[in-house]
């Protein structure tokens, strides 16, 4: 199977990369066949999954990396997104119930709620030599 | 755009207004926390955030306003979210917020939502 479009970027991970992450996403879901109704979500997605990474993957003093390779093809635009912190499996959130955290102002738990009604699939695995996998997938709205 | 700037005044009767510019993301956010929170501290719990210069905003920029409301409320305020960009809304609808915040077109009709 051939792809439209294939790159990869890695950063530090620091939330001050969170902008580089938006605009490398930008560029790309620019070029593919994503409806524009779902290219600003799906960038909004790989964000929240960074920033997760970035804070639950790793510690305050802790440095790391965070690769996402993006594959856009006829059907379907795939983000992989690899870091070697700690083991953090976003199916371990619940969804939130949105009234009740107004309610105690609890902030938690959002991005993933976000990810999870943006994508279509959202898959986790935990590889062997400290790697955390999350595998996004958004299926295009009208494939050639 | 700059990547964030924020602005805060007075617009009458106790009621403040702070203007947002750029995004509110993760990196961005807890300035945004602490500009609410400063107010709070002041007892101004009567808040219009200017959202027409945010063009991002993120769960993280959202939390910060899922965080204050219930403390402008209990204390007879509340946080009224002015001119949001289409962005911005679509993420509040995602996240069901729409239904759950006030929003407003201009500073007058913010002021009388207090």
């Amino acid at each position: 199977m051939g792809y439209v479009i294939q790159d990869s970027i890695e950063i530090a991970a620091d939330t001050s990369n969170l902008r580089n992450v938006r605009e490398f996403m930008s560029r790309l879901v620019g070029k593919s066949g994503l409806d524009e109704r779902d290219r600003n979500k799906v960038i909004l997605a790989v964000d929240e999954a960074v920033a997760n990474i970035v804070k639950h993957a790793y510690g305050e003093r802790e440095e790391g990396w965070v690769r996402i390779d993006v594959h856009a093809g006829e059907e379907k635009f795939e983000i992989v997104i690899r870091d070697s912190g700690s083991t953090f499996n976003p199916d371990s959130i619940s969804e939130p119930d949105m009234k009740e955290h107004i309610r105690l102002g609890k902030k938690t738990g959002l991005g993933i709620f976000l990810m999870r009604q943006i994508m279509d699939e959202v898959n986790y695995a935990f590889l062997e030599g400290r790697k955390n996998r999350l595998h996004l997938v958004k299926y295009l709205r009208n494939p050639s | 755009m700059p990547d964030f700037a924020i602005q805060t005044k007075e617009v009458g009767n106790g009621v403040y207004m702070i203007k947002v510019e750029g995004f509110l993301d993760a990196h961005t956010f807890e300035e945004m926390e602490t500009t609410i929170n400063n107010l709070f501290n002041d007892n101004s719990f009567q808040i219009i955030v200017d959202l027409s210069g945010v063009d991002y905003i993120s769960s993280a920029g959202a939390g910060v306003f899922i965080g204050a409301i219930g403390t402008a409320q209990e204390n007879q305020g509340n946080i009224v979210l002015m001119k949001p960009t289409q962005n911005v809304m679509e993420v509040f609808d995602l996240l069901g917020l729409s239904q759950l915040f006030s929003f407003a077109e201009d500073v007058p009709s913010a002021v009388k939502m207090f």
